[in-house]
């Protein structure tokens, strides 16, 4: 009981991270309709940044969190100017891909040349701190980077939900023809969207490294999870995005406790399978 | 206030349209007719700037348009309600309308002509907090309508305004129309496939065939007129 607690905990904890990476990939995809095939490979760049931040500025990966968002939204906003707007031209999804997959090669290797492959870690004074609640413990750096997370998604739900930016965001995605019709700079709109995308990437790499390897791959699990994340979270909800980032979490966990750890990659992915072959039933049946 | 002349457009390497002349007084109603595929949306979008005319001019109120962007386009009074509508769907219908605002004059009037879209459509009132897309047609085609108001245009287009819905509720819209024109100082240059409506409401029209003007007069001469009735109007 005891254990499956202690699953059902660390599940959920997981689970926050796949869905931070699943609602950028998802504003992204809702937005431009291309996969951001270099979205985990954000992930790690964001916990390199931190580990620079912390080893040689010394600060605290949490406080680290604003600037290392900030950072990853500028190196976003960077690409999609350079890169992704010149290549969206061309409208042809293939060059988006093979662009996006090259960035992540690009990205996963430079660090691999820059930091070597060995794995990093930051050690805090807090990092091995745990919380006894009951018969479940806790680490306190997955609580408190899990209440962030729930900060984050809050703060993006009403972003989106509220202000004028955010309502644009949304028209864009929804119908780009009527946002230029109605004066919505396009352009920029797309400029903030994947800056965001990665920034809200970059970000779950800044709350991971307390309890998590840093190395040039570390990001690769995590991409393909906010693929999964995106589909059966639903396109462009939030709150969609959210729970089926906890679910795949508590899916991952689960298995890994009655099954075995190692299995536990293909059972996310078989499940993944199974949801997208029941729902194309359930469609043609429907017509 | 709006003289087209000589004004080239396409898709890529296509040219659509061929050296069009039209013009549009203050306070008029002019109709650009023509069946499906004659460039009537290409002309719409030629002249709001959402694609660029490869030659030709545009002035509106004497300025220079052609080749602008559609926001400079939208900035200077063109506003426009597309053909298909292009509402936000899973928006609500008061969102909708907020998109409309896109400059700082029309964020600082948002809410006195919201208040004036909702006398001319009061059935958006009540719908205010639904998702767009669940209304029918008719009343899409209101919130189509509205947004556009909102932006506050000297020259309003309508893309087809009758696509897809019943009859009655064409003369609705047309009637708002033209009532606009009357009580507000709009111009409206309505874009139409079916042709009878239109030229009970405009006061001149022009008729486009193959990316060409084929025709123009008033619209009780091209009511008159036999290539019309005969191409058009089946009589």
């Amino acid at each position: 009981m005891d254990l499956f607690l202690q699953a059902l905990i660390n599940g959920i904890l997981l689970g926050g991270f796949y869905a931070l990476m699943g609602m950028g990939q998802n504003i992204i995809f809702g937005v431009m309709k291309i996969v951001n095939f270099c979205h985990g490979e954000m992930l790690m760049v964001g916990m390199y940044l931190t580990f620079l931040l912390y080893t040689f500025v010394g600060i605290d990966p949490y406080l680290a969190l604003p600037l290392v968002a900030l950072m990853m939204f500028g190196l976003g906003a960077l690409i999609q100017h350079t890169l992704i707007t010149p290549s969206l031209k061309t409208k042809s999804f293939t060059n988006l891909l093979f662009l996006t997959v090259g960035l992540g090669l690009l990205l996963s290797n430079g660090a691999l040349v820059l930091f070597g492959s060995d794995y990093k870690s930051i050690r805090t004074s807090y990092s091995q701190t745990t919380l006894q609640l009951g018969l479940v413990s806790i680490a306190l750096p997955k609580l408190i980077s899990f209440c962030v997370l729930i900060v984050v998604t809050i703060v993006l739900f009403i972003f989106l939900k509220n202000t004028t930016t955010g309502k644009q965001i949304r028209a864009v995605s929804q119908n780009p023809v009527g946002a230029e019709v109605c004066g919505i700079n396009v352009k920029r709109i797309y400029l903030l969207t994947y800056g965001l995308g990665i920034a809200l990437a970059g970000m779950a790499g800044c709350l991971l490294t307390q309890f998590y390897s840093i190395f040039p791959t570390a990001g690769a699990g995590f991409g393909f999870r906010a693929l999964i994340v995106v589909v059966v979270g639903g396109l462009g909800s939030i709150p969609g995005a959210f729970f089926a980032g906890i679910l795949l979490g508590l899916l991952e966990q689960m298995s890994a406790l009655f099954i075995s750890p190692s299995y536990s990659d293909m059972i996310v992915f078989i499940t993944f399978i199974v949801i997208l072959v029941a729902r194309q039933l359930i469609i043609m049946r429907r017509r | 206030m709006l003289k087209v002349s000589k004004l080239n457009a396409g898709y890529g390497s296509v040219n659509i349209l061929w050296d069009i002349d039209l013009e549009l007084n203050d306070g008029e109603i002019v109709a650009v007719l023509g069946s499906n595929g004659a460039g009537k949306t290409t002309m719409v979008r030629a002249i709001t700037g959402m694609i660029r005319p490869t030659s030709g001019s545009v002035i509106f109120n004497g300025e220079e348009l052609a080749g602008k962007s559609s926001r400079t386009i939208l900035n200077s009074g063109i506003v426009q309600v597309p053909e298909g509508r292009q509402l936000f769907t899973e928006m609500t219908v008061l969102e909708n309308l907020e998109m409309g605002a896109f400059s700082k004059e029309t964020k600082e009037h948002f809410r006195e002509n919201l208040k004036k879209c909702y006398k001319w459509f009061p059935k958006l009132e009540e719908r205010e907090k639904q998702a767009a897309g669940t209304l029918s047609g008719g009343e899409q085609q209101m919130v189509a309508v509205a947004r556009a108001l909102i932006g506050m245009p000297k020259l309003l287009i309508l893309d087809e305004p009758s696509l897809g819905l019943a009859p009655n509720i064409v003369d609705d819209i047309l009637l708002v129309a033209k009532t606009l024109v009357k009580e507000t100082n709009i111009s409206v240059l309505l874009v139409e496939q079916d042709i009878t409506k239109a030229l009970a409401t405009a006061d001149r029209g022009y008729v486009v065939e193959n990316g060409h003007i084929a025709l123009s007069g008033s619209a009780s001469e091209l009511a008159a007129n036999e290539h019309v009735k005969k191409a058009y109007l089946g009589i």
